[in-house]
């Protein structure tokens, strides 16, 4: 029997400094994390945890997946997502997906109902209503506060398609401005990852991010760990920084120093900011641990009785699960 | 790593000295990883040996391992006996839906396309996915309406689909059906169903790798499928500290393990470019089934020249490699024939 354990984030950025806005994400993340343990608690597997993690986000308009996603260049919302069993490395994903309330939930069902890994489009479209879910207007899905980082992107020239990605500072965000996701651990050993998003303000039309990406946005695999990444999604993806983690895990690099050194070569590499979410197994236990080097990343951890959360570098705060 | 120029600076003792190091121009592509039929395997082989000299006459110019791996792939895409461009295979629908990917290795710079229709050279829209956008991938209506806008107009779908493929296509929906009846639904494809891509790397004279690959994906693929072929680290890498990748075969398996992104790591260990190969495909079989191909160049070594590596578990890969003004190639195991060009 293994004790299960799961840690979910809700994007690395710069979120307000005021205690006062940013105490809803770290209440929003820790709702998601809850809802993901009740999962595990009643015996459910890491993948139903981890989808019902991103799922309370997604429905969460306050992070940037299904509703409160951010807008493209057009005005459209645009999502990519991804569930990962790290039970048979079996992964499910849709990108550049339209009028659809949660993604996740999308992506799980092409992992069980198709024999593929990744569906775009008109045809994630269809296969979403094939599974009897039917679509919502983007009306439904955008927030003000989305829409209007979306026209001072478009009116003011800082659409993150025109100047390099690498080169936008984390101001240029609108608050909360990213990805979420969440690893887990159930009863049973088994790991599993997923991580949902809107994108980016004002990216170009079908513009795809790490989300949805094995080995970028997520990977998961029993015998090693779970990881789901967040944060400069073209940077993420030029080095495989999900898998990269997972290859210092392999070598026996703790959950910790994985996920640090992991984005200390991304940053290095090839610029950007990002922040990773790591489950690393060790017997018939498993370590939790987060490191982000972006200014923020609301993130929340329940393992070992305990729940423990931060927002800021080096913050963790905990308290018991009761 | 830059390489600009063909001089490096190396500090000994202190001192710097300038060493000029003349790198060997290579490039090996593939045509696929999958059983050739007979009527096809004499067009295959012929098909991948002429993609690889336009792709090494790229290098000879002095062009770059970019221009190379485009000028290979984009052979191929024009060629309607591999599966990517013209001659892709169809999804449930009858559609060509492409999906291609380059990579620079000097600064892993990306660009790639998915579900894009209308499209007859996808490769070369990656590239300029890479040159003109900040991003590293674009889907399905955004990725036609990106190529539009850099006045390339979309083609027919009658232009992209062959005879062949349509044949195809109704022989898998004709077979499916029939299985239906008898098995579960998730049953496997049959033989002459491909799950199979081009793809190209390449170092330049400046010591420089790019890596390139291009799909129409599998036969009767769900309407928007995505395989491994546009993903970074699964369909392709390449970074000039660690080598080039490209990848083939069956997408999903590819995609579960990143199978080039564990080539790379094979390579960071030390392993050769043969080995790397042969072990990461080894891995995948072992861990999620399916089988595939893969092509290989290491990091120039001390004398300039890289490892070229090739392998594949399933019957048949084309493939071709030129260097040192030899052409190599092959389509089943231990075969490789060779020629002095």
């Amino acid at each position: 029997m293994f004790e299960p354990a799961i840690i979910v984030h809700g994007g690395a950025g710069t979120h307000p400094s005021e205690w006062k806005k940013r105490e809803p994400y770290l209440a929003g993340v820790k709702d998601a994390t809850l809802q993901g343990h009740a999962k595990l608690a009643r015996g459910g597997s890491a993948l139903d945890a981890v989808e019902a993690a991103v799922i309370a986000l997604e429905n969460n308009p306050l992070f940037n997946t299904g509703h409160g996603s951010v807008l493209n260049l057009k005005g459209n919302v645009e999502m990519d997502a991804i569930v990962i069993d790290g039970r048979t490395l079996s992964s499910g994903a849709v990108c550049g997906v339209r009028g659809c309330p949660n993604p996740v939930r999308v992506a799980r069902l092409v992992m069980e109902k198709t024999n593929h890994c990744l569906l775009t489009g008109e045809g994630a479209q269809d296969f979403m209503e094939s599974q009897g879910i039917l679509p919502v207007p983007d009306s439904q899905l955008i927030v003000p506060g989305m829409r209007l980082a979306w026209e001072k992107a478009v009116l003011t020239d800082k659409a993150s398609s025109l100047p390099a990605a690498s080169q936008r500072t984390a101001s240029d965000l609108p608050p909360g401005c990213d990805t979420v996701g969440a690893v887990a651990m159930d009863a049973h050993g088994n790991v599993a990852a997923a991580t949902s998003t809107g994108g980016t303000t004002a990216k170009l039309p079908g513009r795809v991010g790490d989300s949805p990406i094995i080995g970028a946005g997520a990977y998961a695999d029993s015998s090693v760990g779970a990881i789901s990444t967040t944060g400069d999604g073209e940077s993420i993806m030029k080095v495989c920084l999900a898998r990269r983690t997972a290859e210092l895990l392999e070598t026996g690099v703790p959950a910790q120093e994985s996920a640090a050194r992991a984005l200390r070569f991304m940053h290095e590499k090839v610029g950007g900011e990002a922040g990773v979410i790591v489950l690393a197994k060790d017997g018939n236990r498993c370590h939790v641990a987060r490191h982000f080097i972006s200014t923020t990343m609301p993130w929340v951890a329940v393992n070992n009785g305990c729940i423990t959360w931060g927002i800021d570098q080096g913050q963790e705060e905990s308290a018991s699960l009761e | 790593m830059l390489c600009d120029n063909a001089f490096e600076g190396r500090v000994w003792g202190g001192a710097v000295i300038k060493i000029i190091t003349m790198f060997r121009p290579t490039i090996i592509v593939h045509g696929g990883a999958r059983q050739f039929t007979p009527d096809t395997r004499d067009l295959v082989q012929e098909g991948v040996k002429a993609a690889a000299r336009q792709g090494y006459a790229e290098l000879t110019k002095g062009g770059s391992a970019m221009d190379a791996v485009v000028a290979a792939v984009s052979a191929m895409e024009d060629n309607t006996v591999f599966n990517a461009g013209h001659g892709s295979r169809l999804n449930l629908k009858g559609q060509v839906e492409a999906d291609a990917i380059v990579i620079d290795g000097r600064n892993l710079g990306s660009g790639a396309v998915c579900g894009l229709q209308g499209c007859s050279n996808p490769v070369q829209l990656a590239r300029l996915v890479m040159e003109k956008t900040n991003h590293c991938l674009l889907t399905a209506d955004g990725a036609r309406e990106f190529m539009e806008s850099q006045g390339i107009a979309a083609v027919p779908s009658s232009e992209l689909v062959t005879e062949r493929a349509r044949i195809e296509l109704e022989q898998h929906v004709k077979f499916s059906s029939a299985v239906e009846n008898l098995v579960a639904p998730r049953s496997a494809p049959p033989p002459s169903s491909s799950c199979d891509t081009v793809g190209a790397v390449a170092m330049d004279a400046n010591g420089n790798l790019a890596a390139a690959t291009s799909t129409g994906g599998i036969t009767a693929k769900l309407p928007g499928r995505v395989g491994d072929s546009p993903i970074i680290g699964s369909g392709a890498y390449a970074d000039n500290t660690v080598g080039a990748v490209s990848t083939t075969g069956c997408g999903e398996s590819i995609m579960k393990v990143c199978l080039a992104r564990r080539v790379g790591e094979l390579l960071e260990k030390g392993k050769t470019a043969q080995e790397a190969a042969e072990h990461a495909l080894e891995f995948m079989s072992g861990r999620v089934g399916g089988a595939a191909g893969v092509i290989v160049l290491s990091q120039y070594g001390n004398a300039g020249a890289c490892e070229v590596g090739h392998h594949f578990i399933t019957e048949n890969m084309a493939w071709a490699a030129i260097d040192e003004g030899q052409l190599r190639w092959g389509v089943d195991p231990g075969q490789e024939m060779n020629e002095i060009i």
